[in-house]
C-alpha cells in the first residue's frame, strides 16, 4: 500500500487524505517534503538556538496536517512553504494560502499543458499560441527564456554571460514567465 | 522544419510542471553530481519553486550537511512512527467496527428469521388444526348424544314390558338421568360404563319400574310434556317392524359403543353374553308388542331427526375408526327408519362403505338410489358413479 502511494502525485495524495481520511497518504505526502522542510527550517534553527527540533518539527507537521484538511491546495510546495513561514513567524492562526492572480494564470497554463501532453492536436495549437505569445514578449525576456528553456543553458551559464547572480537570473526568469503567461491568457481571451 | 518543430516542442517546457527535488537529488545537485539533462530539469523546477530554491540556498550556506541529514532522518522516522501506525490502528478500528456491524446485522437477521419461523409455524399449526379436527369433534358429539339413543332403546324395552305410556315416559327420563352420568365419561372410566349399561340391557326383560320412582322426582315437567308432544305429532309414521329393527339395532349399537369405550375385553365378552340374552328377550318380546309399538314411533319421531343425526355421527365415527360393518349397520338403520336428508346421506355413506369393501355392484346401486333421490348429494353420487 505504502509503495503504491509513493507513486501517486501530490494532488492525488491530498484528495485521498481528504476524501478517504487516509492517514497513510498524508504520511507519504509529508515524507515526500520532509527533507525540504528540514532544509528551509535549518537557518532558523541556527539563528534561534532556543528552538528545539524535537518540538518544532512535530508542531509543524501538526499544523500542516490541520491545514491539509481545510485548505484548498493548488501546489503542495507553495502551500508547505507558506505554512512553514507562518509557523516560524509564530503566527497563532493558520493564514490560508491564496494564490495570487499571476500564480493562478500560471497554474491554468500548467494545467492546459498537462492536458495537451496526450493530445497532439491540442498540443500543436498550444505550441503555436505559445510561440505567438513569446514573439510579443520584450526582447530581454524572450532571450532569457529561449536561452534557458530552448538552448538548455544552466544557471551558471546565464550568470556568467550576463554578470548577474543566480538570484537575479531566477527572478528574471520568473518575471518573464509571468509575463508570458499573462500574454497567453489575454490571447485566449481575445480569441 | 525538423529543427523548427523540435524548437517548438521545447516552448512547452516553459510551462510544464516538474516535481520538487527528491531527497536523493538535493545533495547531488549541491555537489554537482547530476547529469546535464537532470540538472536542466532541476533548474527548470528551481526557477518556479520557491521551496526548493530556498532549501538549496539554505543548504549551500551550511558547512556540513550532518545536521540536515540527521534531522531529515529523524523527521522521516517520526512521520512513519506517528502517522503510519495511526493509520494501521485506524484500519484495525475500522475493521472491528465493520465486523461488529456485520455481527449485529446477523443477530437481527436471525431474530427476524426466528420470528418469521415462529409465526409461520403457528399459522401452519392453526391451519392444520382447522383442517384436521373432524375426528375430535365427532367424538365429542358422538359421546353426548348416545344417551338419547339409549333412551329410545330403554323406552322401547320398557314399553314392551309395560305397554303404558305414562309409565314408559318416566323411565325414558330415568334412563336419561342415569345414563349421562356414566355415558358422558366413558373413556376415562370404562368400568362404570359397562356396569350400568348391562343392567339397562338386562332390564329389558325385567320390569323397569324400579328406576322410575327415583327419576320422577328429578324429572322436570317440561321433559314429560315434550315427550308427549313428540308422541302426538308422529303417531302414524313408524311401523312396528321398524321398531323391532330399531330396538335390536340400538342394542347392537350399544354393544359397539361399549366396545369402543371399554378397553377390557373380558367385560365386553360379559356384556355381549348379557346382551345376547337381552336381544333374545327382545326378539321374543317384540312380536307381541306390535300394536303397542305402532304408537311408539310417534313418540320417538320427534327425536327421530335428532337420533338419526346421532346415529349418523356415530356411524361416521365408526367408519373413520375402520369398523365399516358396524357403521354400515347404523347406516342401514337410518335408511330404514330415518327421514329424507339422513336417509340420503346414509345411503351415500353405505355406497361408500360398499365401495371400500369392494362390493361395486351394491355400491353402484346405492349411488344410483342416491341420484334418484335427487337430493343435495346427487352430484356427489353422480360423480362417484362416473368415477367407479
Amino acid at each position: 500500500m505504502h509503495q503504491q502511494l509513493t507513486s501517486l502525485s501530490d494532488k492525488e495524495l491530498i484528495s485521498r487524505t481528504r476524501k478517504l481520511k487516509d492517514r497513510e497518504a498524508e504520511g507519504v505526502l509529508m515524507d515526500r517534503y520532509s527533507h525540504l522542510l528540514v532544509a528551509i527550517t535549518l537557518p532558523q534553527l541556527h539563528k534561534n538556538p532556543s528552538l528545539d527540533p524535537n518540538v518544532v518539527f512535530p508542531g509543524l507537521l501538526q499544523r500542516l496536517s490541520a491545514s491539509l484538511r481545510t485548505q484548498s491546495i493548488y501546489k503542495a510546495n507553495e502551500w508547505m512553504l507558506h505554512i512553514q513561514r507562518g509557523y516560524m513567524a509564530k503566527q497563532e492562526k493558520i493564514l490560508p494560502f491564496y494564490p495570487s492572480r499571476e500564480v493562478r494564470d500560471f497554474l491554468h497554463i500548467e494545467n492546459i499543458v498537462e492536458k495537451a501532453s496526450t493530445n497532439t492536436i491540442d498540443r500543436q495549437e498550444l505550441i503555436v499560441r505559445l510561440e505567438q505569445a513569446l514573439q510579443r514578449l520584450p526582447e530581454e525576456d524572450r532571450e532569457i527564456l529561449q536561452e534557458f528553456y530552448i538552448e538548455q543553458k544552466t544557471f551558471a551559464d546565464l550568470t556568467a554571460s550576463r554578470g548577474w547572480n543566480r538570484d537575479k537570473v531566477r527572478h528574471q526568469l520568473k518575471a518573464a514567465k509571468n509575463k508570458l503567461a499573462k500574454l497567453y491568457i489575454n490571447q485566449s481571451h481575445v480569441k | 522544419m525538423l529543427n523548427n518543430s523540435s524548437h517548438n516542442d521545447k516552448v512547452i517546457k516553459i510551462f510544464s510542471g516538474i516535481r520538487c527535488l527528491s531527497k536523493d537529488q538535493l545533495p547531488r545537485y549541491l555537489e554537482g553530481r547530476l547529469t546535464d539533462v537532470e540538472k536542466h530539469l532541476v533548474e527548470q523546477h528551481l526557477a518556479d519553486c520557491d521551496l526548493c530554491f530556498e532549501a538549496i540556498q539554505a543548504l549551500e550556506k551550511e558547512s556540513n550537511t550532518d545536521q540536515y541529514n540527521d534531522l531529515t532522518g529523524k523527521l522521516q522516522r517520526y512521520i512513519q512512527q506517528s502517522i503510519l501506525p495511526v493509520s494501521h490502528v485506524q484500519k484495525v478500528a475500522q475493521y472491528t467496527r465493520k465486523e461488529r456491524t456485520k455481527e449485529n446485522l446477523l443477530v437481527y437477521f436471525w431474530l427476524i428469521a426466528f420470528g418469521v419461523l415462529g409465526v409461520s409455524g403457528v399459522y401452519v399449526l392453526k391451519g392444520h388444526m382447522r383442517n384436521a379436527p373432524t375426528m375430535p369433534r365427532l367424538m365429542v358429539s358422538s359421546v353426548a348424544p348416545v344417551p338419547e339413543t339409549k333412551d329410545t332403546t330403554t323406552t322401547a324395552a320398557t314399553q314392551v314390558d309395560n305397554g303404558e305410556k305414562p309409565v314408559a315416559a318416566q323411565p325414558i327420563i330415568a334412563a336419561n338421568h342415569a345414563t349421562p352420568a356414566h355415558q358422558s365419561a366413558p373413556a376415562p372410566a370404562p368400568n362404570p360404563a359397562p356396569a350400568t349399561p348391562i343392567p339397562t340391557a338386562n332390564t329389558t326383560a325385567i320390569p323397569p319400574t324400579k328406576p322410575a320412582p327415583a327419576p320422577v322426582k328429578v324429572d322436570s315437567v317440561k321433559l314429560k310434556q315434550l315427550a308427549l308432544e313428540r308422541a302426538a305429532k308422529k303417531k302414524a309414521r313408524a311401523d312396528s317392524l321398524a321398531k323391532v329393527q330399531a330396538a335390536t339395532a340400538e342394542a347392537k349399537k350399544q354393544d359397539s359403543l361399549k366396545k369402543a369405550a371399554a378397553a377390557a375385553e373380558k367385560e365386553e365378552q360379559d356384556r355381549e353374553a348379557a346382551e345376547k340374552q337381552a336381544n333374545a328377550a327382545k326378539a321374543q318380546a317384540a312380536p307381541p308388542s306390535d300394536p303397542v309399538k305402532k304408537e311408539e314411533p310417534k313418540k320417538d319421531a320427534p327425536a327421530l331427526t335428532n337420533s338419526d343425526e346421532n346415529l349418523y355421527k356415530a356411524a361416521m365415527q365408526l367408519q373413520q375408526q375402520g369398523s365399516i360393518n358396524e357403521a354400515m349397520d347404523r347406516y342401514r338403520r337410518i335408511e330404514a327408519n330415518g327421514n329424507g336428508k339422513y336417509v340420503e346421506m346414509a345411503r351415500y355413506q353405505l355406497a361408500i362403505c360398499y365401495r371400500s369393501k369392494g362390493q361395486m355392484g351394491k355400491a353402484r346401486r346405492m349411488f344410483k338410489e342416491v341420484v334418484k333421490m335427487d337430493g343435495s348429494l346427487k352430484t356427489a353420487a353422480q360423480q362417484a358413479l362416473d368415477t367407479m
